[in-house]
């Protein structure tokens, strides 16, 4: 007979460090990182966010590459290949996808799966929880913006005749010029896309409200706009897709007629409507969760 | 471990709680009721989670009201809700519960190995909790509740839903929690769980307190079912003029109520009749007897 021993670990006790609220935040933070992109979770919920991103950046690279291969030819016939603000133009159209997939993994899994009871029962206030998760957007949008700007940045610095330093100290004005853009379009659209993630349980109806928005909504102002009864030009402001756009020509000095301009706004006025939908967005999705904690 | 004086809490128009003053010691504690008893508000009360609408609460010397973070970061909470997010695997979502409650990150994702080994689920701990059973869900409940080593541990209902085999070894592992000096307030409308977890039991019926006290001390109300071979009317009699109430039903005699003197009364009653004892049982000490007999209690 041979002896046996019944191991059994038991409980150990903790006396190490604790973080406290911090911690938490910074967990949820990453966590909510983690969620969009895929990270922990089976292959197919890395697809979608891992493709956009790659076509982003080699989006970039493509822009580069034709800067590189046939730019004089472009200007010696008076066709500049687009640069700063038209890679942002080019890429509304991608990240209004990402947008639309990221915000609601984010919101909408912890709700309907019942997990805020478990963050709630942590050191984590509600506030707390939203201004992580914000956190997680605004890095995650953010990069999916400045990346590729940067490469472009990086890219156009290389292939310049002046040479790679002259070229980045003329250029000085894109280091704030491209993150004042990207916050103008990361908050008027997370906004947007945060408010109906708080109330739509499904993550792709929220996104196809987000998309439906934007783009119908905007299409049926600029009709109303066009209009003739008093204050018609009102309803131009809501045409919420052109405020970050506005703010984007006014800095890279571009030239399109959105309907706000042609109703004869000011660029300030982008500024105030987006910080009007922030507001109110922020003062939404806190008193919901309140409810919810 | 848990003061509470003069709690109400209303929904409006509904009240939850109603005036109640309890106290509750260290040690495994069964908190008893029906559903809509005020269990569950009793219990987010306790975390801070909702705002009394009168009264004081203190747990493990804060007031979860004023200092709601402090209460939290030394408990651990097992809702009776799902609460797993069914894509991620049973080993990261314990992590992050103890990264949530401040732990490192290093060290919260040794404490989810060993937490699950504990509650026995070290072989399952890399798959994906959508594929888990229900027994397997609750255990990964129950463990990222105690995951960052908390003081207190609050289960809400959490036998709900599992078939025998699986209670029982939920039980055993609350049990097991009294053994680590983690004190544990139960919530279950299953008495017999409670009979069988805890030392202390706090009693809720619509909002009101019925009994709080140690388990023990809930047999004094017991009856005992007696039957004997003859003479059951002598019996009857002699343990009548001891004081003890006896009901006769043919050879079956229902003793009490009264503690646990009524055994020794009755084997005396017995043998000084010839009646031949037979079967002697406690008939209703159980909780679900006292807690039908509620409106004695109260």
């Amino acid at each position: 007979m041979t002896d046996q021993i019944i191991f059994d670990r038991g409980y150990r006790t903790y006396d190490g460090p604790r973080s406290g609220p911090s911690g938490a935040r910074n967990a949820v933070f990453w966590e909510g990182l983690r969620r969009v992109l895929g990270l922990g979770r089976k292959a197919r919920y890395k697809i979608f966010p891992w493709s956009l991103i790659a076509i982003a950046v080699i989006a970039a690279a493509v822009f580069v590459g034709l800067h590189w291969a046939i730019g004089d030819i472009a200007e010696s016939v008076g066709e500049g290949i687009p640069s700063y603000g038209g890679l942002f133009d080019f890429y509304s159209a991608i990240s209004l996808l990402f947008i639309a997939f990221a915000a609601p993994q984010l919101l909408i899994p912890d709700r309907t799966m019942g997990v805020l009871s478990v963050y709630f029962s942590r050191p984590l206030t509600v506030d707390g929880y939203l201004t992580s998760k914000v956190g997680a957007f605004a890095t995650l949008i953010g990069a999916f913006y400045i990346v590729p700007q940067l490469v472009l940045h990086i890219g156009l610095s290389l292939i310049s005749d002046d040479g790679f330093i002259p070229y980045l100290t003329d250029n000085l004005d894109i280091l704030w010029k491209v993150p004042v853009t990207t916050l103008a379009f990361v908050a008027l659209h997370g906004a947007l896309v945060f408010t109906l993630a708080a109330v739509i349980n499904r993550t792709g109806i929220a996104a196809a409200a987000f998309l439906g928005v934007l783009t119908a909504g905007s299409g049926i102002a600029m009709r109303v706009a066009e209009a003739s009864f008093s204050g018609a030009r009102w309803v131009s402001l809501l045409a919420l897709d052109q405020h970050p756009r506005i703010i984007r020509d006014h800095l890279f000095e571009d030239t399109v007629d959105y309907p706000a301009e042609i109703a004869g706004f000011e660029v300030w006025m982008s500024v105030v409507v987006i910080a009007v939908l922030v507001l109110a967005g922020a003062a939404f999705v806190r008193q919901r969760y309140r409810r919810l904690a | 471990m848990v003061d509470i004086s003069g709690l109400t809490h209303d929904y409006g128009e509904v009240v939850a709680l109603r005036d109640l003053d309890l106290q509750i010691p260290s040690g495994i504690t069964g908190l008893v009721g029906a559903n809509g008893a005020g269990k569950t508000t009793l219990l987010r009360l306790l975390l801070g989670l909702l705002h009394p609408t009168a009264g004081n609460i203190s747990v493990l010397g804060h007031d979860p009201q004023t200092n709601p973070l402090d209460v939290r970061a030394r408990i651990g909470y097992m809702p009776e809700v799902d609460c797993l997010p069914k894509d991620q695997t049973a080993a990261d979502f314990v992590a992050y519960a103890a990264q949530l409650a401040g732990i490192p990150r290093r060290e919260a994702k040794r404490r989810s190995s060993e937490t699950l080994f504990l509650v026995g689920l070290e072989e399952e701990r890399f798959r994906y909790l959508g594929d888990f059973s229900t027994g397997m869900q609750q255990r990964v409940k129950l463990a990222q509740a105690i995951v960052h080593d908390p003081d207190l541990v609050l289960l809400d209902e959490p036998a709900s839903g599992l078939d025998p085999e699986g209670r029982v070894q939920m039980l055993r592992l609350i049990r097991r929690l009294g053994d680590f000096d983690i004190d544990v307030i139960v919530s279950s409308h299953v008495l017999t769980d409670i009979e069988q977890t805890c030392g202390w039991v706090v009693m809720l019926d619509g909002g009101d307190l019925l009994r709080n006290g140690p388990l023990e001390g809930f047999d004094e109300l017991g009856t005992v079912v007696v039957e004997v071979i003859e003479h059951a009317e002598e019996v009857a009699t002699a343990l009548r003029s001891q004081g003890y109430e006896t009901s006769v039903d043919g050879r079956r005699l229902v003793v009490g109520p009264g503690d646990h003197e009524i055994e020794k009364a009755v084997v005396t009653a017995a043998a000084s009749t010839d009646a031949g004892l037979v079967r002697m049982v406690r008939g209703s000490s159980s909780l679900e007897d006292l807690f039908l007999a509620k409106d004695e209690l109260s």
